[in-house]
């Protein structure tokens, strides 16, 4: 059993870290990848890029020794003292530098979780698996190819569901597609939120003559018929008053937003505003006389 | 209740009855010396805001919040007929429990309390990626972090591209960036959303 397993660990690991090294040494983003890992806490600030060159540098030329055909226990080995050493980068940025990303396998910003060690753990299991291997992966490919082509797919299917970076290709997808079927959010009613009405209360006229003079954020609000009342306290002619607003409910006319002004212990009007009608069409639209008889 | 729907009538009546406001367009005067007649109080750059307090509610007595702020700061707030409370939405202070965490902002009086004008309980502001949906659930991604917003039926509002709010929520995507003003839920990772902000 194991005579043909082994032998595919090489593959599988020098694809992983070919995937690894380009993201590092060929990728536009790796400066940015750099520095938002913990190795700008390790080794410093300017010397993350090269660091982080250096790992990928490690990792291109492992990969290329793996695949390349004598299969070799000291590769195997070799992986396995990668594996263990990307451990202990993990634990240090888990530990170091929370906030860190893991700048693993992608430029996306991906802090360190438990997802980052077990694909570390399954990378350290693969080449300890690699070290009895006897012949290369092109053989078993050649004399096994279903099982061998199998194995290496339900391999990096494992790993792609440990690699966080790449959730937005497969798992973002899937929930995207579940949120279709079920459905879970209300579409709304037909009810107008009291944001709405805000809204329209920020953009009437009433409402920039007046806001100066309140102190206090909305207090309560009810509806009546067609009218949302909005209750603020003002601050008028050094008395303390209700600002009472009126806002259209079911229609979008910020003009038509009244306001007035109430001394409540006594019931008494202080201010009452509201805005001049709109005019249907401002005075230059219109036909001028000259025009109109011409 | 009555005594409240009364009071209520009466400031509808005043706001939206013709009889007050026939054909009259302005009544009293906006003049900034009619209006500001108080006065502002001016605080010097750079020093502590002392019209402003934040902090854990530790205790409640009438009209009264005891909080400590984030730096230690024991503050005594005290709320009037004029004070608004934002605790998810417009409420009362009978809504307000020991634990919350608030904003508060107001008028600092001669005997260290703070008269407050408007007081925000819980409220968050969170830049956060949607991880999940989930029944009246948004799973986000703040950093890293996990924050699971419930939305709350008939209070919780969407703006799309800002346009005007809507009740409506199904636009929202997996995997898309929002920001959401909420309430949180005290020692949780929850907050109760009261308007999620998102492109569509």
């Amino acid at each position: 059993m194991i005579s043909w397993i082994a032998p595919l660990q090489p593959l599988l690991l020098g694809l992983v870290l070919l995937w690894s090294a380009r993201l590092k040494l060929l990728s536009p983003h790796a400066a940015a990848a750099a520095g938002r890992s913990a190795l700008a806490q390790l080794v410093g600030d300017t010397r993350a890029l090269p660091a982080y060159r250096l790992v990928g540098t490690v990792e291109a030329a492992l990969a290329l020794v793996l695949l390349a055909p004598p299969a070799l226990p000291a590769e195997a080995l070799a992986a396995a003292v990668l594996s263990l050493g990307f451990t202990g980068y993990l634990a240090y940025a888990r530990i170091a530098a929370p906030e860190s990303s893991c700048g693993c396998l992608s430029a996306t910003r991906t802090p360190v979780r438990w997802r980052a060690f077990a694909r570390t753990a399954g990378l350290l299991a693969a080449s300890l698996l690699a070290l009895p291997a006897t012949t290369g992966w092109t053989d078993v490919l050649r004399t096994r190819p279903l099982p061998a082509v199998g194995l290496l797919l339900a391999e990096a299917a494992l790993l792609v569901a440990l690699s966080p970076e790449l959730d937005r290709h497969w798992l973002d997808p899937l929930r995207q597609l579940k949120v279709r079927i079920t459905r879970p959010l209300p579409a709304g009613g037909f009810e107008v939120p009291l944001d709405s009405t805000m809204d329209q209360l920020h953009r009437s006229p009433v409402w920039r003559e007046t806001a100066a003079l309140l102190t206090s954020d909305l207090r309560e609000h009810w509806d009546d018929d067609e009218w949302r009342i909005l209750v603020f306290t003002a601050r008028h002619a050094g008395q303390e008053a209700s600002a009472v607003y009126a806002v259209p409910r079911l229609r979008y006319q910020p003009a038509a937003v009244r306001v007035v002004l109430v001394d409540e212990p006594t019931g008494q009007v202080l201010l009452a505003r509201q805005s001049p009608p709109d005019t249907p069409e401002p005075d230059w639209v219109r036909p001028s006389p000259a025009a109109a008889t011409a | 209740m009555t005594e409240t729907l009364d009071r209520r009538r009466l400031l509808t009546s005043a706001v939206v009855g013709s009889a007050a406001l026939a054909g009259a367009t302005a009544l009293g005067s906006l003049a900034p010396e009619a209006a500001f007649a108080a006065g502002e109080q001016a605080v010097e750059p750079g020093a502590p805001d002392p019209n402003f307090a934040e902090g854990r509610i530790i205790g409640i007595s009438a009209g009264m919040l005891f909080v400590t702020g984030s730096d230690m700061a024991l503050w005594r707030i005290r709320i009037t007929g004029g004070t608004s409370i934002w605790k998810l939405r417009p409420t009362t202070f009978d809504q307000v429990a020991v634990g919350d965490g608030l904003y508060a902002r107001g008028l600092r009086l001669p005997d260290g309390t703070l008269a407050a004008d408007s007081v925000w309980v819980n409220i968050v502001n969170v830049h956060a990626h949607i991880a999940a949906i989930g029944r009246n659930m948004l799973h986000l991604d703040h950093k890293g972090k996990r924050i699971v917003g419930h939305l709350v039926p008939g209070t919780s509002a969407a703006r799309y591209n800002d346009t005007p709010a809507v009740a409506d929520m199904s636009l929202l995507r997996v995997g898309k960036h929002v920001q959401v003003i909420g309430a949180w839920v005290p020692d949780t990772n929850e907050v109760e959303i009261a308007t999620v902000y998102a492109n569509a």
